[in-house]
């Protein structure tokens, strides 16, 4: 067990099984990791992840199927622990422990290990972020910091997506639907190739425009097409992974051409077991995207990325876990008169080196000390330690604390960005932006009182110093380190199987941020750091009414946002399917049912609002 | 025992929070029935053992109701073979026709090997759970090692049945015993 647990916090492999609630998931799970799965931990089923000493939820890929989502960002929604705030038809904020902001920095996001952040803002393009979400296996949230595992950026949280084994999607699956607001087909198709599985995928949408709360239209209708693969070779003891994807997209503007997105990325992997139950881990990708918005800007950016860890039992009570890893990209951006990244082409390189230690003391406590050591090319080497400690009660109930540093280095618009393009600069770039930090203090509760009912608790209190500021240099502004302040909070969920058919999850998030100035800082806005709500309700229902009918309820609340202000507002999806045949399901999923719409973020009266929305699906599968 | 006396110990059971025994049998039984749904997607039945097109794929369980009930549960909205599933409670002594898979619940040697004899040269896909089963002629037999659930693989009376086990299966396998 303890074994899982640590490489649970490593990039990929969590037991699968972990949050197992009948023989009907185990199902899903593969062959390996159901010959891997421990007695013991399954029987505290609804937690099998309740070893992890940190706060950890994974979203099922059965949860995604039932709650009928079209996309990545909408399926975040299910993590209690996220905040998602969508902006328009493509673009969201998300983020863990505040801080949520349209371009967020401290969130670090990963698709079956390869990192989608993107070094002009160190967050995410969510337009660009997509896959087949019918074979999303899980997806990991942690909130939280998971430097030492997962080096700078990932401050406040890390989101792992893990799609299936091409084992485990062969047949073919087709996929059409539409609805008020967007329409999509999709298709996968998975077969035997040279003694292992090899999927192909192909999937288009296309959004509607949002509209303002006067009716009026805003310009930013988005079609999108996808299509990848991947291959699987071996076992989980000697395996090789081959995966892609290639994307292009087109959303619309309010004057001239329509935006355009495209790229493509190409990964590979091997793990290897070796004598004595350690094993290796290597994984080299390529990642080439490219964003050009007419008449303002365009990027092209290509990541080269090469990792590799081993981990060990040192002795029969420590785990060692290390590797390293460099990572290269390549970033050319076209700039307009009114605003540049200066210079316009820069090569950015990150290396680094990691180490933890798992320490069982006695079979009850447990000690977790690592560091990460990453160096990029504006601040040199960052230190990123964690020390965690996870005391088991007994079988059902366990008790964790973390202390850690992380910190959110400089990307390339706290650096670079100058406005106008040539001198004289109203903004001129951030010559002494150093990185951010955070210290943070997390405790951790979480039990299976019954087996029918689990659930977990975590206090967070986090100490930031040199956030992201606007100080004065003569005439021009430039990015500077003078906001300091800290977050502190609870999130809590807990799942209540009621009956064989019935099962209930509810999530709650209070969120207390007091973000100021350092003395002698002309800076006054901090709303720029981020807008978040004090607190955040969510409940799910997830009911097989009769064996080929589902019932899928969610309801949400989210706090009001203070600056720009955007009211508290509740939503109710539901989606209800049917499986007419042995291949066919047909669904209904209906969005925000409480509201004819409403805003999620941004300011009034230019931002969108987000629609009362009805997908009608139908998916043959075999 | 009837349905009040089940109902009462059941709620008896929820209230003291199921002892631990009790617990690890029912995970033991649910991923039993998950391996035995996966079971059929990685071994290859001759194409004869199916009447037509659309023949479901049928799955006997003797003596184990509780992964009888498990497994009912799993394949209720999947296929196997791209067919759908039918689980069959069977007796002792039940004709074994029709059947693809047969799933043997605890057993001593000598009914065991009964049943085995029964099962000989069929293309069906004996799966059991007791010691020396394999010696009697089982293809596939569950074994717990270190709280998980482990399976052995008999080649031999697997190629008796036709039946063609996929290498990704034998790689999870415990043992594969191939003479």
């Amino acid at each position: 067990m303890r074994k899982r647990i640590a490489l649970a916090l490593l990039w990929m492999p969590i037991a699968a099984g972990a949050q197992v609630l009948a023989a009907g998931s185990l199902a899903d799970m593969s062959l390996e990791d159901l010959a891997n799965l421990s007695v013991t931990s399954v029987s505290r089923r609804a937690e099998p992840l309740s070893q992890a000493p940190a706060a950890l939820y994974v979203i099922t890929g059965e949860d995604i199927r039932r709650s009928g989502v079209t996309s990545l960002p909408e399926a975040l929604r299910l993590a209690p622990n996220l905040e998602v705030a969508r902006i328009d038809s493509r673009q969201y904020a998300i983020s863990a422990r505040g801080f949520n902001n349209a371009i967020g920095n401290k969130l670090l996001v990963l698709i079956d290990g390869r990192t989608v952040y993107t070094p002009l803002f160190s967050g995410v393009f969510w337009d660009a972020q997509d896959t087949l979400l019918d074979d999303v296996e899980r997806i990991e949230v942690i909130s939280g910091p998971g430097a030492t595992l997962w080096g700078a950026n990932a401050v406040n949280g890390v989101i792992n997506v893990i799609t299936r084994s091409a084992h485990e999607t062969r047949g073919t699956l087709a996929e059409a639907g539409a609805g008020n607001k967007e329409r999509g087909i999709s298709a996968r198709h998975g077969f035997d190739l040279n003694g292992g599985a090899m999927r192909i995928y192909a999937k288009a949408f296309e959004r509607d425009n949002t509209v303002r709360a006067n009716g009026a239209a805003v310009p930013d209708e988005w079609h999108n097409a996808q299509t990848g693969f991947r291959g699987d070779w071996g076992s989980a003891a000697r395996g090789f992974t081959l995966q892609g994807d290639l994307y292009r997209g087109s959303i619309q503007q309010a004057v001239g051409d329509d935006t355009s997105i495209s790229g493509g990325n190409l990964l590979g992997r091997i793990t290897r077991e070796l004598a004595g139950g350690s094993r290796v881990q290597a994984q080299v990708y390529y990642d080439t995207t490219q964003r050009d918005i007419p008449g303002s800007f365009s990027e092209r950016l290509n990541t080269f990325d090469a990792e590799a860890q081993h981990s060990f039992q040192a002795t029969p009570n420590q785990l060692i876990t290390w590797g390293g890893g460099h990572r290269r990209a390549y970033d050319r951006v076209t700039n307009s008169a009114q605003l540049a990244f200066l210079p316009d082409a820069t090569t950015l390189r990150w290396t680094n080196v990691f180490a933890q230690d798992e320490v069982a003391l006695g079979s009850r406590w447990r000690l977790t000390l690592g560091s990460k050591l990453e160096s990029n090319v504006y601040t040199g080497t960052e230190f990123l330690p964690s020390a965690r400690l996870a005391w088991k009660l007994d079988e059902h109930r366990l008790v964790w604390t973390a202390v850690s540093r992380a910190v959110r280095a400089p990307s390339r618009i706290d650096r670079d960005l100058f406005a106008p393009a040539q001198p004289p600069f109203l903004i001129a770039g951030g010559p002494d932006f150093r990185s951010e930090v955070a210290k943070v203090y997390e405790l951790g509760y979480r039990a299976q009182p019954a087996a029918r009912l689990s659930y977990s608790v975590t206090g967070f209190y986090s100490q930031y110093d040199h956030l992201r500021s606007v100080e004065r240099a003569g005439t021009a502004f430039v990015l500077a380190n003078r906001m300091e302040g800290r977050g502190k909070g609870i999130e809590a969920w807990g799942t209540l199987q009621v009956t064989p058919a019935w099962r209930l999850n509810a999530g709650a998030l209070l969120l207390d941020q007091d973000l100021r100035f350092e003395p002698g800082s002309a800076d006054t806005n901090v709303a720029a750091a981020g807008n978040d709500p004090k607190h955040q309700f969510s409940l799910r229902s997830s009911h097989n009414l009769a064996p080929k009918h589902h019932l899928d309820l969610m309801a949400r609340y989210v706090g009001a946002l203070p600056s720009p202000a955007v009211p508290a507002y509740a939503a109710l999806d539901a989606r209800y399917a049917w499986q007419v045949h042995r291949d066919l399901e047909l669904s209904v999923t209906a969005q925000n049912l409480f509201d004819h719409s409403h805003p999620e973020f941004g300011a009034a009266p230019n931002r969108s609002e987000i629609e009362r929305g009805v997908f009608v699906r139908a998916k043959w599968m075999r | 025992m009837d349905a009040l006396t089940r109902r009462i110990l059941f709620l008896a059971l929820v209230a003291l929070s199921l002892p631990a025994l009790a617990q690890d049998r029912a995970a033991e039984v649910q991923i039993k029935a998950a391996f035995l749904y996966k079971f059929g997607e990685f071994v290859q039945w001759p194409p004869a053992t199916f009447a037509r097109a659309d023949a479901p794929f049928v799955i006997g369980v003797m003596g184990a109701d509780d992964v009888a009930a498990a497994l009912e549960q799993v394949v209720a909205e999947r296929t196997v073979q791209g067919r759908p599933v039918v689980v069959r409670r069977l007796r002792r002594g039940e004709a074994l026709t029709g059947l693809h898979m047969l799933f043997i619940g605890r057993e001593d040697s000598a009914r065991l090997a009964e049943t085995l004899a029964a099962a000989k040269g069929q293309p069906l896909l004996t799966v059991t759970e007791s010691d020396n089963a394999i010696a009697h002629g089982s293809v596939i037999n569950f074994v717990a090692e270190d709280q998980k659930v482990r399976f052995d693989i008999a080649l031999p009376p697997a190629e008796r049945g036709q039946l063609k086990i996929s290498s990704r299966l034998l790689a999870v396998a415990r043992r594969v015993i191939s003479i």
